[in-house]
């Protein structure tokens, strides 16, 4: 298992070796260099010339370029010279991040649920709802989806805020910064869900289901009552609140834009897994339907959802950055529309960088985590 | 004479073979066929199909006939009669007009033609690439197989849409362009990877083995056994490249990365550019149209690609 991970690890670093030349490649194979994008002076030019090796030879800038990642030198801005990409970047990582992740489970959780469900209903007036329901919302034209909700929530109900990442009027005389209090939201709700994790570990083995679910339900209810609590003490629950309220707007679109593809994967994989003997078996033993769909089909289903989900990221990607830059959420998608407007290459190049670097890691956790979870290709990996 | 006699004999076989199995090829086409037409959702899809590509037929007949040159040019025209110019609807503009006083429906339906251009081409080059690569893969396994997936690692790692937003800055793309360029990211990166584990499936079952062990090359099992085994998905990773290469098209031309033509994203960002400077009520009638029109198109093939993987994927097969 261990040489597994190890060789799946070295085989996604020679990918990124491979795709940082590729981005090379890309870029030089045009018939101009980037420099003629600077339009300030020619002595601007000039020093951006040399200040990106352009005068240098070709292999020379090869291995330049390949060092420059290796040391996580992404290069200058054009636009904010001369301040690194990297800087820009990581600046505004974290909060595409965290929309695009929030998106991303939401939307997998959502998909899943609602594929069990019409999957199981094959043929139900509830199962045409849904996937056509499911179907339009994936294929709808992203831009176009945020700005119906703008003008519906925002505008005619006049029910959220639509623009930006907060209030300024709410934050005048605020004591900490934005990214300091997401930090610590994100903190209270991966502390609550650790809480859940080991009460749910502890207690799975407890054979009575009443006592089990009360000993879930209760503690659920705990962590949401101390959170509140320690919000409310702290005085910073106002603040906290405005960042919701603008981020409701942005997250339901990215998760109303990818639950669909999900949705009709993870139905296709119960459709699948329905046929298998042990199903059978569950009915034969008079199981509940419930129990059968639950615990025996859709557990089993997960599993190559699971593997079309690493496939599926980069697209929740893009749709969060687009959404980003409809609502003018300060954050990535921001950085990438303003660049394209400002013809910022090097900013650009960081970015397909970075969304690379995020592709891969999504792979190979994704990769291994499957292992994990599936004993068939454990024991496969194992054997060869 | 014997010789003669074995020969026309085996012309005979030969033919009556030919004709066996293209009947049983036509009876489990007309299966999948009934198969396809019980599904309602396919229908659906099916028949927005159908709806769009009448658009791309009448097009030139309208512009023919009821169309005038000169008021109804999609990208140059202009109508002096109705004024002032975002213009809800009227007889003679059934959508209205856009704020430069160019009809809207007129729009849409050159924009249909945009669509299904890009979509069949991206999907055909994609296709192509796919099938070959992870056919090729699966099939030779070995130093083959190292080669083109290490590619595919490569180019799994670019999503097209990002790239093509990036390299709209480097290159003035029109539709074509765009096409080729997302048919090819799409085809060297996700679906060459699953080709490829379908045809290592396809390549372990016994009739394979059979093939091999009655004398059969590489050529033959390839054109004979694998390609029709990788019919399927092939038609399916065809219809969800439409999907993708039309979603992707219309959002390079809403961040105007696209020059010299029409299509909905264009007129979409136009729509949305103007939305309230008109009109107090904002101007839904030049929004709504080729918004929808993406969707619905979409739509279509996206239901008809689940449909039939419904229809000709096994597992997934009513029983």
């Amino acid at each position: 298992m261990i040489k597994f991970i190890v060789r799946r690890v070295v085989r996604g670093l020679v990918a990124l070796l491979l795709f940082q030349s590729l981005l090379f490649a890309l870029i030089h194979s045009l018939p101009y260099d980037f420099s003629a994008y600077v339009l300030t002076s020619p002595a601007m030019r000039a020093l951006i010339r040399q200040q990106f090796g352009l005068d240098r030879p070709l292999w020379e800038q090869y291995f330049n370029w390949l060092e420059g990642f290796v040391r996580l030198d992404l290069g200058v801005s054009f636009r904010y010279w001369p301040t690194p990409v990297l800087d820009i970047l990581l600046g505004n990582i974290s909060r595409t991040l965290l929309l695009f992740l929030s998106a991303a489970v939401l939307a997998y959780l959502l998909g899943i649920w609602l594929g069990k469900m019409i999957a199981w209903r094959r043929g139900s007036l509830f199962e045409l709802g849904a996937t056509l329901g499911g179907v339009a919302a994936y294929t709808a034209f992203a831009p176009w989806l945020g700005f119906v909700m703008i003008n519906v929530f925002g505008w005619y109900l006049h029910l959220l805020p639509y623009q930006r990442l907060v209030e300024p009027v709410v934050w005048y005389n605020a004591p900490l910064t934005v990214d300091a209090l997401l930090a610590r939201m994100v903190g209270t709700v991966l502390a609550a869900l650790l809480v859940l994790a080991l009460v749910w570990y502890a207690t799975r083995r407890v054979r009575a289901a009443g006592w089990r679910w009360a000993a879930q339900g209760a503690t659920l209810l705990l962590c949401i009552g101390v959170a509140w609590a320690v919000w409310a003490r702290s005085g910073l629950g106002y603040l906290a609140l405005d960042i919701l309220a603008h981020m409701a707007l942005p997250l339901g679109t990215v998760v109303l834009l990818s639950f669909g593809e999900t949705m009709m994967t993870m139905r296709a994989s119960m459709l699948e897994t329905v046929r298998e003997d042990y199903v059978l078996m569950a009915r034969a033993k008079g199981l509940p339907d419930w129990v059968i769909r639950d615990r025996h089909v859709a557990r089993n289903a997960i599993l190559p959802v699971l593997t079309r989900l690493a496939l599926n990221l980069p697209f929740v990607l893009i749709g969060s950055l687009i959404v980003e830059r409809v609502f003018a959420w300060q954050a990535m998608g921001q950085v990438i529309f303003n660049a394209i407007e400002w013809q910022d290459i090097p900013v650009l190049m960081g970015v397909l960088s970075i969304v690379g670097i995020l592709a891969l890691v999504a792979h190979v956790v994704l990769d291994v985590l499957y292992m994990v979870l599936d004993p068939r290709i454990r024991h496969a990996a194992e054997k060869s | 004479m014997t010789g003669e006699h074995e020969r026309a004999s085996r012309l005979h076989r030969w033919s009556k073979m030919r004709v066996v199995r293209l009947q049983a090829h036509g009876r489990r086409v007309a299966a999948d066929g009934r198969l396809f037409v019980r599904h309602p959702l396919g229908l659906v899809g099916l028949a927005l199909i159908l709806f769009f590509g009448l658009m791309v037929l009448s097009y030139p007949v309208l512009r023919a006939t009821v169309w005038d040159f000169g008021y109804y040019d999609p990208i140059t025209g202009f109508d002096p009669t109705a004024a002032p110019h975002p213009s809800t609807w009227t007889w003679r503009h059934l959508l209205g007009t856009d704020n430069f006083g160019r009809d809207v429906l007129c729009q849409l339906f050159a924009g249909a033609q945009v669509s299904f251009a890009v979509g069949i081409l991206a999907a055909l080059i994609a296709v192509t690439i796919s099938t070959t690569m992870g056919g090729a893969a699966g099939y030779f396994g070995g130093l083959v197989d190292a080669a083109l997936m290490g590619v595919s690692d490569v180019f799994v790692l670019l999503p097209a849409p990002v790239v093509l937003l990036i390299f709209g800055l480097l290159l003035r793309m029109r539709w074509p362009t765009v096409a080729v360029l997302y048919g090819i990211l799409t085809g060297l990166g996700a679906q060459a990877i699953v080709v490829k584990s379908h045809t290592l499936k396809l390549k372990a079952r016994p009739f394979i083995e059979a093939a091999r062990g009655a004398g059969g090359g590489d050529f033959h099992i390839i054109l004979t056994h694998i390609l029709p085994g990788l019919s399927s998905l092939t038609i399916v990773h065809a219809i969800f490249a439409v999907v993708g290469a039309v979603l992707t098209e219309s959002l390079l031309a809403f961040f105007s990365r696209t020059t010299y033509y029409l299509s909905w994203g264009t007129m979409i960002w136009l729509g949305q550019e103007t939305f309230r400077w008109f009109s107090l009520e904002g101007q839904w009638h030049a929004v709504l149209p080729p918004a929808f029109s993406i969707m619905l198109f979409c739509s279509g093939f996206y239901l008809v690609g689940r449909a039939l993987d419904d229809v000709l994927n096994p597992r997934l097969r009513r029983r």
